[in-house]
C-alpha cells in the first residue's frame, strides 16, 4: 500500500565535455538557447578580489523592463514585430504567473510567442494548439505556439486577423511581463519604452553580489575524468558541492556527526579563499555568453586554481527551458547548468531538468 | 470565475473573532492559495442551532491580501456545512441557497447514501475525528462521483492530536479503496494560522490518504475549482428556469444550451 | 598545452540519490530559540511519532539551520523524501506549544535551491 511512499519524481542531468578550442563545441548554442535565466553565480577557487574585468561584465548586463497590465496582443502588433521582434535578441516573459496554476506567456528571440494557458482560456481562445505534455487524467493546460517569423502569420493575413481576434475581442489576455532586448549599442530599450509607453514600465538593472568565502575544500578536478572514476569526483557529487559552497553550508562533517554528515567529496584540496559572484534578474543569453568569454581569459594569466564554474538558473516557471521545450513545475521548475572552465580552455557543461521538463539538448 | 488549477482550501473554519479569520485568510494567500472558503457549521441535531445568512466576505478586510506569487488578491468564499443524523435535517432552504458552497457530513450509513444519491450538495465530508462508524459501499460513492459530489479529507485533526491522525489516515485509506481516488478534496479545516500548511505540503501528504501525484495535486486544485462550479450551477439552477420563461425564442434555445454543459461541465472535470 | 578535449556525453536519468528541501519553522512563541541539534531531534521524533522506530532510524542531515530565521535545508534519500516531508507536515507542536513547518523548495539538486526564481520580488 505504501509502496508509492518511496517513489520519487524523475529527474535529468546531461553533462557535456569538450574544449573552448574544439570548432564543433555546442556551448554557445547551449547558452543562447536557454532563453529565461534568472541568476548566474560564478565561483573562482583561491581568488580575492573580482577581477576588473568580471566586474565590467557584470555591470554591461542589459537593463529589463517590468510592464504592467500588457495585453498579450501587444505582442503581435504590426510596428512592434517589424520594429522590435524581427531585428532579434528580444525576450518577454509573464512576471508573477505559476506555470502549474496560471496562464503562462513567453516570446522568444526566434520570434515566438507561446500562450501556455488552461483548458477554459484554451477553448475560449480558438486557437490551434496542443495539449500540454504534463496533464494529469484530462488535459487541463494547453500550449499555443505563434511563429510570428511565419509567412501565413504575416500582418495583414486571414490567419494573423483571427488571433488579433481571438486575443483582443475574444478573451482579453493581460499579464505583467518581463521584457528586455539585447542590442550592442544598447538603444533597443528607448524602442521598448515608446512602444509600451501608455504601460506602466519600470526599468530593472540586474542585482549584484560578491562574497568572498575563506578555508573552503574544494574537489581536485581533472578535465579529463569528466565521469569521475579516480581523478575527479562525479558531476553529481561537484554539483551537489556547488550548491553547499554557494549556500553557505558547512562541508567538513564526520560521518559519524549527528546535525550533518555532509563532506566535500574526495579528491579534494584546501583552498584559502574563493569568489562567489552573483546577478539576478532577468539575464539575457548574449550577457551569460560574454560572460564565459570573460572568463576564458581568466587563465590568461598564471592562476592558482586550474578551474572556475559558472551556474546559471533558469526561470522555474517558464514555459520553456531549452529552445522551444516545454518546461512546466511538478514539486519544483529547476532547469539550470553549470559550466566548469578549465585553465587549458577544456570545459564541462552539466544541464539539468525536473520532472516536468524534457532532455536538455 | 477562477482559473482552472490554482490552489484552493476551502475549509477555513469561521470563528466570530474576525481579527483571527483575517489572520488565518492573510496566512492562506502567503502561502499560495488563491481561493479560500468560510466555513459555518451547523448541527441541527443540537438544539438552537440554525443555518442562518453567511457573513459579508467584504465586511471582512478592506483590502484582500494578496496571493504570494502573484498580483491578485485572494478570493473569499462561504460555505455551509450541515452535519447530519436524521434525513429531515436537510433541507435546501433559501438560506442554504446563500452559501457559494453546501457541504454535508452525514453521520449514518443511510444519510451517507442519500447524500451521495440525493441531496443536493457540492461536497460530502468524511469522518476524521472518530473512526468511520460505517462502510463505504460502491454504489453511493460511484453515485456521487456520477453527480459530481466531492468527498473531503480535512487535516487539521491530523496535525492536533495523534489519535485523531490515526482515525485521519485510516478513513482516508478506506475512501481510497472505493474511490480510487477520484473526486476528493483535500481541505484544512483551521482554525488557526498555525494549522494551515502550503499547496505543495498538502500534494505530498495526499500520498499518505492513499492518493496518487497527480490525484492530490487535483484534490488542492481543480477539483476544488469543480466544486465551486457545481456550487454555482447548484445556485443558478432555479435562476435559469426563471429567465428562460420571459426570453423570446432564438435566445431561450441559446440559454437552455449553455444551461445542459454547463453540469455535463462540471461533471465532466471531475474525472 | 595538451590536446584539446574529446567531445563526451552523458546522460544521467534520476541519478541523484538524495532529494533536497528547504524549509521554515514557525514557533508561536517568538522568544523561543532553538538550535541545529534540537531542530534535529524535534525532527527525529516527528519520524518517530508517524512511522515508528524505523521512521526515526532513516538517516537525513540538517545541511544548515540559521536560527534566527528558523529557516534551514535538509539532505535525505530518496526513498525517505515522502516520510520526512509527510512528518514535517503534520508536525504540529514543539515542547507542547503550536508551531508549523513549512516546505518551500524540494529538488533532487542541491544547487537548484540556491536559484530560486519564485523567490524573486521586484515590487
Amino acid at each position: 500500500m505504501f509502496t508509492n511512499l518511496e517513489k520519487c519524481p524523475r529527474n535529468l542531468l546531461v553533462c557535456e565535455k569538450s574544449s573552448l578550442l574544439n570548432d564543433k563545441s555546442r556551448h554557445a548554442t547551449h547558452v543562447a538557447k536557454h532563453f529565461f535565466n534568472y541568476k548566474v553565480s560564478v565561483l573562482i577557487p583561491e581568488c580575492g578580489i573580482t577581477p576588473s574585468g568580471l566586474k565590467s561584465v557584470f555591470n554591461s548586463f542589459s537593463k529589463y523592463y517590468l510592464l504592467r497590465n500588457l495585453p498579450v496582443y501587444k505582442l503581435l502588433e504590426e510596428e512592434f514585430l517589424e520594429k522590435v521582434v524581427k531585428k532579434g535578441s528580444l525576450y518577454a516573459l509573464s512576471y508573477k504567473t505559476r506555470i502549474d496554476q496560471d496562464n503562462t506567456f513567453a516570446l522568444l528571440p526566434s520570434g515566438q510567442v507561446i500562450l501556455s494557458v488552461d483548458k477554459d482560456t484554451y477553448e475560449e481562445l480558438g486557437l490551434e494548439g496542443k495539449a500540454s505534455q504534463y496533464n494529469h487524467r484530462q488535459p487541463m493546460r494547453y500550449v499555443v505556439t505563434l511563429d510570428m517569423t511565419d509567412k501565413s502569420l504575416a500582418p495583414g493575413g486571414k490567419r494573423y486577423k483571427r488571433v488579433m481576434w481571438a486575443l483582443q475581442e475574444k478573451v482579453q489576455l493581460t499579464s505583467d511581463f518581463l521584457m528586455a532586448r539585447y542590442s550592442i549599442g544598447g538603444n533597443g530599450e528607448d524602442l521598448l519604452q515608446s512602444i509600451f509607453s501608455q504601460y506602466s514600465c519600470r526599468e530593472l538593472r540586474p542585482s549584484m553580489s560578491t562574497q568572498s568565502l575563506r578555508d573552503l575544500l574544494c574537489p581536485s578536478l581533472d578535465p579529463t575524468d569528466l565521469h569521475g572514476d579516480s581523478r575527479s569526483c562525479d558531476p553529481l557529487q561537484f554539483l551537489e558541492w556547488l550548491g553547499a559552497v554557494t549556500m553557505d553550508m558547512s562541508c567538513n562533517n564526520e560521518a559519524s556527526s549527528f546535525v550533518s554528515t555532509y563532506c566535500c567529496p574526495e579528491p579534494q584540496s584546501s583552498a584559502s579563499q574563493a569568489l562567489l559572484c552573483t546577478a539576478v534578474g532577468l539575464l539575457l543569453p548574449e550577457d551569460i555568453h560574454s560572460l564565459l568569454e570573460e572568463l576564458r581569459r581568466y587563465f590568461d594569466e598564471p592562476r592558482f586554481t586550474s578551474w572556475l564554474s559558472v551556474t546559471v538558473h533558469g526561470f522555474a516557471d517558464s514555459p520553456v527551458s531549452w529552445g522551444a521545450t516545454e518546461h512546466g513545475f511538478h514539486k519544483g521548475g529547476e532547469n539550470f547548468y553549470t559550466f566548469v572552465l578549465f585553465k587549458n580552455q577544456d570545459y564541462w557543461l552539466h544541464m539539468a531538468t525536473g520532472t516536468n521538463d524534457g532532455c536538455p539538448p | 470565475m477562477v482559473n482552472m488549477a490554482v490552489f484552493i482550501d476551502l475549509n477555513i473554519s469561521y470563528t466570530a473573532d474576525t481579527k483571527k479569520l483575517q489572520n488565518i485568510i492573510e496566512t492562506a494567500a502567503h502561502l499560495g492559495y488563491s481561493t479560500v472558503a468560510i466555513n459555518h457549521v451547523v448541527d441541527l441535531q443540537q438544539k438552537k442551532q440554525e443555518i442562518g445568512k453567511p457573513k459579508c466576505v467584504s465586511e471582512l478586510f478592506d483590502r484582500l491580501p494578496i496571493v504570494q506569487g502573484k498580483s491578485r488578491p485572494i478570493k473569499v468564499l462561504n460555505r455551509l456545512t450541515v452535519v447530519v443524523s436524521e434525513a429531515s435535517h436537510f433541507r435546501t432552504t433559501n438560506e442554504v441557497k446563500s452559501y457559494d458552497i453546501v457541504a454535508v457530513f452525514p453521520k449514518t450509513e443511510k444519510l451517507f447514501h442519500a447524500a451521495c444519491m440525493s441531496f443536493d450538495v457540492d461536497i460530502i465530508c468524511i469522518a476524521v475525528t472518530e473512526k468511520q462508524p460505517f462502510y463505504f459501499k460502491r454504489p453511493p460513492v460511484n453515485g456521487a462521483i456520477d453527480r459530481g459530489v466531492f468527498f473531503e479529507i480535512s487535516y487539521v485533526a491530523a496535525i492536533k492530536d495523534s489519535t485523531l491522525r490515526r482515525y485521519t489516515i485510516s478513513n482516508a485509506l478506506s475512501l481510497m479503496e472505493t474511490c480510487k481516488g477520484k473526486n476528493v478534496i483535500v481541505s484544512s479545516g483551521a482554525e488557526k494560522p498555525l494549522e494551515l500548511r502550503g499547496p505543495y505540503d498538502i500534494t505530498n501528504l495526499g500520498l499518505l490518504f492513499g492518493l496518487s501525484e497527480g490525484d492530490a495535486k487535483a484534490a488542492v486544485s481543480t477539483n476544488c475549482r469543480a466544486v465551486l462550479l457545481h456550487g454555482e450551477t447548484r445556485k443558478t439552477a432555479l435562476g435559469i428556469i426563471h429567465t428562460v420563461k420571459t426570453q423570446p425564442t432564438a435566445e431561450r434555445q441559446e440559454e437552455e444550451e449553455e444551461a445542459v454543459p454547463a453540469v455535463k461541465r462540471a461533471k465532466r472535470e471531475t474525472l | 598545452m595538451s590536446q584539446p578535449a574529446l567531445y563526451e556525453r552523458l546522460v544521467f536519468k534520476n541519478a541523484s540519490v538524495y532529494h533536497y528541501l528547504k524549509i521554515y519553522l514557525i514557533l508561536d512563541n517568538d522568544d523561543r530559540k532553538i538550535n541545529a541539534v534540537y531542530f534535529k531531534q524535534m525532527i527525529i521524533s516527528a519520524l518517530r511519532d508517524l512511522y515508528g522506530e524505523i521512521g526515526a532510524a532513516f538517516p537525513f542531515d540538517v545541511l544548515k539551520f540559521e536560527e534566527d530565521t528558523l529557516t534551514a535545508v535538509l539532505r535525505v534519500y530518496n526513498s525517505g523524501l515522502v516520510k520526512l516531508w509527510t512528518a514535517l507536515t503534520l508536525l504540529g507542536s514543539y515542547q507542547s506549544e503550536p508551531c508549523a513547518v513549512h516546505v518551500t523548495q524540494v529538488s533532487p539538486f542541491l544547487l537548484a535551491l540556491s536559484g530560486n526564481s519564485r523567490e524573486l520580488e521586484l515590487d
